[in-house]
């Protein structure tokens, strides 16, 4: 589903975030990323969703290479992904709910399924009733919940979330692992980067250790 | 299809969102554009409106020369000839005395006009008409040389007045047209600015929208609305600030034109001006958006 062939990613500055990495993750798939901050987490999530692009090599989603994309079709390839992000990017001009349409608005998505299907996600990471709120004055995990329900409001068959425990108690994250876990039973393919790999260690699933842009064993 | 018109729907209920959120700016920036746009407005008012009373007066300078009564016939007859030659004037007519008393007594209507006087106290007349393009300054030279010849009585330049309206009205739609020019930049400026600034405090939601998948369109469709909205309410304030103003001054400009022995008044602007009006703001407003979103937010990607 998404392919890394011989991907090298050099910032302007010249400094390579990721170097020559060759890698495949399947349909369907749990993947964790770990690494120290600095590592290229981000940046290899970035490259999947076509947000950065490789200065060598290619990276194919579903057999398309990201970056030989136009403009005009990027846009449509962004929307088989959920992206959490490390900052979250929430916005906080607006309530919990319209955060969370947002990916629902882009698409032109309206009316009362689209309502229903904001409700369901907002339900789904246990948000359910603080719709009308202002995502500042969520908890820092509530907020995290608010980025998961974004992320998943669309349906998306890829899900990349970024450090998404950073910053959480170890109870919180255990919570936030186990829905994602549960997008996983139901045929969602994830990638999940952290800089803590203990709580990986739970899950039992394939990860990969990024060094300085480079996997280690 | 169906699609399409839900995406506008939903950019025209984000950019009302977008304009009552900051109603106090917003309204101030609509004010702005409906002052620049009043100006040009209501002076091509007042220039249509005192152009037509313009065409009724005679613009063409007329210079009508009585001669002495006692002027010897030959001395008429050689000035006749003179002014013939005259490339400036395209018209030269001799009105001698009996076809002048004939012409009045047929204007006022009175048979025996002259009643008890035994001769026509009336003089020969030469009336000229000069082209329109003869220069002004030329003519009063051609009346004062005119005035001095000594089988001239009087020499006299008629509808002077009308061609310094003339003037004066050209010279207005030269500031006409120099206020348009100026007041359409303006306007571009104005959407630009008031457009760059919103890109500029929309950043957020513009970023992560472009990350999570909008399309261009997506993103630049509000900020057209919002130009659009901008351009049409602009226009519509502008007439209405005009037509303020001209039922305001109407009254005093009445009162000066009856001192001139005039009926005056300024004309409102009708249904096809105002239409023009705000199809023009609007085009400018949508040209100024044009301008800020591609110089602004081409850097999302
Ligand atoms: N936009 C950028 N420009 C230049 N350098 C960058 C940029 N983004 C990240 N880097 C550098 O690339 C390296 C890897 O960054 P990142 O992928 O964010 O790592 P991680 O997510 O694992 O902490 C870091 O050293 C960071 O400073
Ligand atoms: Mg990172």
């Amino acid at each position: 589903m998404i392919q890394f062939q011989q991907v090298t990613k050099r910032y302007a500055g010249g400094f390579e975030a990721v170097k020559n990495l060759s890698f495949e993750i399947q349909s369907g798939e749990l993947l964790f990323l770990a690494g120290h901050s600095g590592a290229g987490k981000s940046t290899l999530l970035k490259l999947i969703a076509g947000i950065e692009k490789p200065t060598a090599g290619a990276v194919l989603v579903n057999n398309q290479n990201v970056a030989r994309l136009s403009r005009a079709s990027l846009p449509y390839v962004r929307r088989h992904f959920g992206l959490i992000f490390q900052d979250h990017k929430i916005l906080f001009d607006r309530s919990v709910y319209e955060n969370v349409k947002l990916p629902l608005d882009i698409t032109g998505f309206n009316g009362m399924e689209a309502k229903r299907r904001v409700l369901a996600a907002l339900d789904k990471v246990g948000l359910s009733g603080k719709e009308k709120l202002n995502p500042i004055s969520l908890s820092g995990g509530e907020q995290q919940r608010l980025c998961i329900a974004r992320a998943v409001v669309h349906r998306p068959a890829i899900l990349l979330a970024d450090e998404p425990t950073a910053n959480l108690d170890r109870d919180n994250a255990h919570d936030i692992l186990e829905l994602f876990k549960s997008f996983h039973q139901v045929g969602v393919t994830l990638v999940i980067s952290a800089h803590d790999e203990t709580l990986m260690a739970d899950y039992g699933r394939r990860i990969l250790r990024l060094k300085n842009g480079q996997f280690t064993a | 299809m169906k699609h399409w018109f839900r995406l506008h729907g939903l950019a025209i209920a984000r950019t009302l969102k977008a304009l009552l959120r900051h109603p106090v700016s917003n309204g101030m920036n609509l004010l702005v554009i409906g002052i620049a746009a009043a100006f040009p407005l209501g002076l091509y008012m007042v220039i249509s409106s005192v152009g037509g009373i313009a065409q009724k007066l005679p613009v063409e300078p007329q210079i009508s020369v009585f001669l002495k009564t006692d002027a010897p016939a030959e001395a008429g007859q050689a000035l006749l000839k003179q002014l013939q030659g005259n490339p400036d004037l395209q018209e030269v007519r001799f009105v001698p005395r009996d076809q002048a008393l004939k012409d009045m007594q047929a204007a006022v209507g009175v048979e025996d006009l002259l009643g008890g006087l035994d001769s026509n106290p009336l003089p020969d007349a030469i009336v000229l008409k000069a082209r329109l393009d003869a220069p002004a300054l030329q003519l009063e030279a051609l009346q004062r040389q005119l005035a001095g010849n000594p089988a001239v009585d009087s020499a006299q330049l008629d509808s002077a007045w009308a061609q310094r309206l003339q003037h004066l009205l050209n010279l207005g739609r030269n500031v006409l047209q120099a206020t348009v020019v100026l007041l359409a930049a303006a306007l571009v400026l104005l959407t630009g600015n008031a457009i760059r600034m919103q890109i500029l405090t929309r950043h957020d939601e513009i970023e992560v929208a472009k990350l999570i998948g909008a399309t261009d369109s997506f993103i630049r469709r509000p900020f057209f609305y919002f130009a659009l909205s901008q351009g049409l309410l602009g226009g519509l304030i502008a007439c209405g600030i005009v037509v303020g103003g001209i039922v305001w001054l109407n009254p005093a400009v009445a009162d000066l034109a009856q001192a001139y022995g005039q009926q005056f008044s300024l004309r409102l602007p009708g249904p096809l001006e105002v239409g023009a009006v705000c199809a023009v703001t609007l085009l400018l407003c949508v040209l100024g958006a044009w301008l800020a979103v591609r110089k602004h937010l081409h850097k999302y990607h």
